[in-house]
């Protein structure tokens, strides 16, 4: 009875969960973290030009796109295979980060399915319930028979691509500087701001998609792309006599040609849109996040940009296993809206 | 390409990563837990079913209990009426018994009444006869034929319908 008393009003007392006291602290950090963050940041010393130790001045971001090289496999004159260096084989901070990623999600995994249990654990229930609704979501767009098929790929992608977002927003993973040849880069780079992470899982998806649309969508799939039935019989009427039918079709058949042309078009365009839909959104998030220490240094604006980019890395990770789901399930199903 | 950082050789290696991760992951995490998935779909279905089940179980029992109980009313119900018909035949049967001995009572009674009444107009009649022979002595001062004389008598008395031997 006396707990049971005391609980509400200790509610009464506190704030946010903590007691007065410690509210009061912590807001007055956070307050002086942000002022001290605005001050010290390059728009606060524009402004106001206050004199900080020179730690806590932030260097200008330097932005590179293509991720640098911790060091290389092999040595000797490089060689070039379609105006791109090949060999000697880079190892990149984003190789790096991509297999600590991969680790990531096999020790996860690991943990999850040591001991699978009917009544699960903490940390088995969430993965599960993550699992559970990608699996609910591939039978819900695919059907269950093609959702089954779908679910590894699917899943792999989302865990992937999320796991590679967000590892890329721990503190001090981009912190990491490696000299080498006199320039500094960091020794860990988010996998996702490489371009030729976000082509792989493209051309993973692309060959997935196909596969699947070959294999369920036949002749539907291929004719979809060249579709000159009409138009042959158009032509055929035509040899035969009939003027007018044969004009028509062969000026419909046209049209549906130009269409499956596009389609064959819109098809492969998919892969660049895949990648740079990913690269543009990781990269551009994480130059937003240096630009924001760099102009604030540490502010509320910049925690905020960083919840932002989680979320941007859960939409993207979504997107693009969702995107790869659908242009599975409707390459597997042209065939049967032939019919 | 080049600006962007292309690499034929890192864009294989993130190919290999990315498919030796699908691999591991199938193999070891997604066959495992959707095979965990469906085992726990059939248990929940199984449940459900088990309670759906149960439900009918009791709803059949319930409709047995109130079968019995209806039934153990009208046994009920027969019964009390039996004793009511047993008991109504006993009373009657009691009258019927109480009745034949009142009437059992009457009879011997009545019969008993004609006796000592026939007895009484027996010796009645002896009286008379006597006082009458007696009388006719003394009227005629000569002493009768006692046995001629009751003949007589009787035959008066015959003829007198009130005191006519039965």
């Amino acid at each position: 009875m006396a707990e049971q008393k005391s609980v509400p009003q200790k509610k009464k007392k506190g704030c946010l969960g903590c007691s007065l006291p410690l509210t009061i602290v912590i807001i007055v950090v956070v307050v002086a973290l942000t002022v001290i963050g605005f001050l010290s940041g390059a728009i606060g010393q524009k402004l106001f030009g206050v004199q900080f130790p020179s730690w806590l001045n932030v260097g200008v971001p330097v932005v590179e796109l293509p991720a640098e090289a911790v060091f290389h496999i092999g040595s000797g004159e490089p060689v070039m295979v379609w105006g791109a260096q090949v060999y000697p084989i880079p190892i990149t901070n984003t190789m790096i980060t991509t297999w600590i990623t991969i680790l990531v999600l096999l020790i996860i995994s690991l943990i999850v399915t040591r001991k699978p249990r009917l009544i699960p654990s903490r940390i088995q229930s969430l993965m599960e319930f993550a699992l559970e609704w990608i699996y609910n979501l591939c039978k819900d767009v695919a059907g269950e028979k093609n959702g089954r098929r779908f679910f590894p790929v699917v899943c792999t992608i989302f865990l992937f691509v999320l796991v590679n977002a967000w590892m890329n927003l721990i503190p001090g993973y981009g912190s990491l500087m490696v000299y080498e040849h006199g320039i500094e880069f960091p020794l860990l780079r988010g996998a996702n701001t490489d371009f030729n992470t976000p082509l792989a899982l493209s051309i993973v998806s692309f060959v997935f998609v196909t596969y699947y649309g070959l294999k369920n969508g036949k002749f539907g799939f291929v004719k979809q792309f060249f579709n000159v039935g009409r138009f042959g019989r158009g032509f055929a009427d035509l040899v035969k006599g009939k003027v007018k039918p044969g004009c028509s079709g062969m000026f419909f058949g046209a049209i549906n040609i130009f269409v499956s042309f596009l389609e064959l078009i819109s098809y492969f365009i998919r892969l660049l849109s895949f990648t740079f839909r990913l690269f543009g959104n990781m990269t551009g998030g994480e130059i937003l996040v240096l630009m924001f220490l760099y102009l604030f240094s540490w502010a509320i604006s910049g925690s905020i940009i960083y919840g932002f980019e989680l979320l941007i890395g859960a939409v993207q990770a979504l997107i693009f296993a969702g995107l790869t789901l659908v242009f599975a399930t409707m390459a597997s199903s042209v065939h049967e809206e032939e019919h | 390409m080049e600006g962007l950082g292309f690499n034929i050789a890192v864009l294989i290696a993130q190919i290999v990563g990315f498919l030796i991760l699908l691999v591991i992951l199938t193999k070891f995490a997604y066959k495992p837990i959707i095979k965990m998935f469906d085992e726990r779909a059939g248990k929940i279905k199984e449940s459900v079913e088990e309670v759906q089940k149960v439900r009918e179980q009791a709803a059949q029992a319930e409709e047995e209990f109130k079968k019995k109980i209806e039934v153990a009313s009208k046994e009920g119900q027969e019964v009390i009426s039996r004793a009511m018909r047993t008991g109504e035949e006993t009373r009657q049967k009691a009258l019927q018994e109480a009745k034949q001995e009142a009437q059992g009572i009457l009879e011997k009674a009545r019969g008993e009444i004609q006796r000592e009444r026939d007895d009484a107009i027996g010796e009645l009649r002896q009286e008379f006869a006597d006082l009458t022979v007696v009388a006719a002595e003394k009227v005629i001062e000569k002493s009768l034929d006692k046995e001629a004389h009751r003949k007589i008598i009787d035959k008066v008395l015959d003829e007198s319908s009130t005191l006519k031997k039965k």
